[in-house]
């Protein structure tokens, strides 16, 4: 790809975000609100794919980091100001996931799953006792920052989790990542610092969620650690995931984008076709498409090029 | 299952119910968020019932009176928020920005309500919640936001001691569930419980699904209290009602906190629940009420001889009374609605009620019992219908 191309796809992208991002002057709140969501879930997913797209361990578990970050956060509240509370819990959780991680990412393949959703329940219900020990099992988060500068916070962390994730899949760190998944041992072999390099995914793929969860619980206004730590915040991510398909930033965009815009269009009318129409997607996309629609787009459009060569 | 059909067959018999004849007014529209599924789900129909029984209730009448211009009938919107608080802000910030709605009713629980508050305070619609209860509700700044509920944890905890010492309750075990209404009574009982005397001789807690119980109710057993005080939801309530009958647990005072109330409860339970005290403070019977046997009767004759729920669906009735009350004396403008919610008087089926604050300041917190398969006010002594009783035995 040449100089003037690339400069072109930036200014592009700029563009992009500066419209979404001067949304928030006018867009309705109902319109603010999707904006939000849509910007959570792809920092979410683009960070997901740091650790599970690029070395294959597949996390089960990712809410781990984005409740932790909002429990965090949340013990924070009102005592340190808003915006560095939320970068304080991208921080604790990040180094949390160093020294969690040194014994969890001993663990690998299907094992790696289940101990990824077992430390989230784990985690979970840690909080729990300590909140219920306190007498606290549910905080009030009064006085948060409006919609529209929430919904700019998201953008910002939707923008660097893409950006990240795109760095490290053409860094030499990402290069590694991926030997990871493709063959451990041999990579191992070869000198690859594995256990380092796992180490380093499994906590630069924390700290957007910490920051996130913090984010999030602004918007919902209470933090209680079933919410928090809802399981279906992982299979959301996993799914949105695997629909877009890809270990590169593009995949998530797409896959969070078409689910973010199918739930909008059917939850308030249809919320029950809504979960059948996304188990339908799962599985023709696992068993017809397993590399998402990223890999289909991208497949088709170079098998396109060629034909038209 | 059976209970799926019966709540889907409900919404569209409600449905039908909004089809009806032309009506000379446009219809007054109310929004509000229901748990249709997830976690509090099983807690859904209570509250949403209640809801429907006040539109047909009201609707048959001709409407709300709008401040004594007329009357327009009443039309829901309604949404699944799930379970999740999260969801419910969004639903309002739907309803009130893109649906329109004239006015907004409560979602379920405390967590939706603390969740919403901003939302109402922000486009400055008034919310007479429900099915909300916590002593963190005070920190809620006055406004738009006013809560119905007597069951204030400091509140019970104060009740509960007086009730067990006029009872010669020397020593108690207790149980409780993780989540926060249940763990903040804990707070404030055990402190009331040591100043009156009383002797905790067990104490546990246990998560929100729990599956078995029996190990903690083998201690209780042995350790042989004159009370035991279970500070339960419904699934665990079940949970205790069975196991506590298979151990034997012969105390003659034993409250489970949240179910009894219920109706499906005295279905389920028949004669072992007669004797069970649990929260709640209303009775059709219950006197210097407004509208209590109305209620009752309209109640049972819209769900086929089904009995509303003593503790949610009562309260949603009352702050459906409340709104209405406070419509026929000043109309729909909003700011005029609140302004009467702060400083009118109420009659509802709880008594009269006015707010201090955000608060209820005249409903005391209370307990009911089963007695003899009716559902009795017990405590406090003022509005009691019946005198509390010794649970007698399991029957097998």
């Amino acid at each position: 790809m040449n100089n003037s191309s690339n400069s072109l796809r930036f200014i592009g992208i700029g563009a992009v975000i500066a419209i979404f991002g001067g949304l928030s002057g006018f867009a309705s709140e109902y319109m603010l609100g999707i904006g939000f969501t849509l910007f959570m879930y792809i920092a979410l997913a683009q960070s997901w794919v740091i650790l599970s797209g690029m070395t294959g361990y597949i996390s089960l578990g990712h809410v781990v980091f984005f409740g932790s970050g909002a429990y965090v956060f949340v013990l924070m509240w009102g005592l340190v100001p808003v915006w560095l509370g939320v970068a304080l819990s991208g921080l604790v959780v990040g180094i949390g996931a160093l020294i969690i991680g040194y014994p969890v990412l001993r663990v690998r393949g299907p094992y790696f799953v289940i101990l990824s959703f077992g430390l989230a329940e784990l985690v979970k219900n840690l909080v729990l006792i300590n909140e219920a020990r306190m007498y606290m099992s549910l905080r009030p988060v009064f006085g948060a920052p409006s919609l529209a500068q929430l919904y700019i916070a998201m953008l910002v962390l939707a923008v660097a989790a893409t950006g990240l994730t795109y760095w490290v899949r053409r860094s030499r760190f990402g290069a590694g990542l991926r030997s990871i998944r493709e063959d451990e041992w041999a990579a191992e072999t070869i000198g690859i610092p594995v256990a380092r390099l796992k180490l380093i995914a499994f906590a630069l793929s924390g700290i957007v969620p910490a920051m996130v969860g913090a984010i999030f619980i602004m918007r919902s206004g209470i933090f209680q650690p079933g919410d928090a730590f809802n399981p279906i915040v992982s299979f959301t991510i996993v799914t949105m995931a695997i629909i877009g398909g890809s270990d590169d930033a593009p995949g998530p965009l797409l896959g969070v984008g078409f689910l973010v815009i199918l739930q909008e269009l059917l939850w308030a009318n249809w919320p029950e076709i809504y979960m059948i129409i996304l188990g339908i997607l799962l599985i023709s996309f696992v068993l017809f498409a397993p590399s998402g629609i990223y890999g289909w787009l991208s497949a088709n459009i170079s098998r396109s090029k060629k034909n038209a060569a | 299952m059976l209970k799926r059909l019966l709540t889907a067959s409900l919404v569209i018999v409600g449905m039908f119910g909004l089809l009806g004849p032309a009506h000379a007014a446009d219809p007054v529209k109310i929004g509000f968020s229901i748990p249709k599924t997830g976690l509090f789900a099983p807690a859904g129909p209570s509250q949403l019932n209640a809801y429907l029984v006040w539109q047909k209730m009201v609707n048959d009448k001709g409407g709300l009176d709008i401040g004594g211009k007329g009357r327009r009938k009443i039309e829901f919107v309604q949404y699944d928020d799930k379970s999740d608080p999260a969801q419910a802000v969004k639903i309002y910030e739907k309803l009130i920005t893109s649906d329109k709605v004239d006015l907004v009713m409560a979602p379920w629980g405390t967590q939706h309500h603390f969740a919403i508050a901003p939302v109402v305070e922000r486009h400055k619609f008034p919310l007479i919640g429900n099915t909300a209860a916590s002593v963190a509700l005070r920190k809620v700044k006055p406004g738009y936001l006013w809560f119905t509920t007597p069951m204030m944890p400091d509140n019970l905890a104060k009740e509960m001691t007086a009730m067990l010492k006029s009872r010669g309750v020397k020593s108690v075990a207790i149980m409780y569930n993780l989540l926060q209404f249940a763990s903040e009574n804990i707070q404030f009982l055990k402190p009331a419980l040591a100043k009156a005397g009383i002797t905790v001789k067990f104490e546990a807690k246990y998560p929100p699904d729990i599956k078995d119980m029996t190990g903690m109710l083998t201690k209780i057993k042995g350790a042989n209290p004159d009370a035991v005080l279970v500070h339960s939801y419904p699934g665990d309530s079940i949970l205790y009602m069975n196991q506590a009958r298979e151990v034997g647990i012969n105390a003659k005072t034993q409250y489970v906190m949240v179910g009894p109330a219920i109706g499906f409860f005295r279905g389920m339970f028949k004669s072992n629940l007669d004797g069970i005290v649990t929260m709640a403070a209303w009775t059709p019977g219950l006197k210097n009420t407004t509208g209590s046997q109305e209620f009752y009767n309209a109640y049972k004759k819209m769900f086929k001889g089904h009995e509303p729920d003593y503790l949610d669906s009562v309260e949603v009735f009352v702050s459906a009374q409340i709104l209405e009350q406070a419509i026929a004396k000043v109309g729909l403008n909003r700011e005029k609605i609140r302004q009467a919610v702060n400083t009118m008087t109420f009659d509802t089926i709880y008594g009269k009620i006015k707010f201090d604050g955000v608060q209820n300041s005249i409903t005391p917190a209370g307990f009911a019992q089963i007695q003899k398969g009716k559902i009795e006010v017990v405590w406090p002594k003022q509005r009691a219908t019946s005198a509390v009783v010794d649970k007698g035995a399991w029957a097998k």
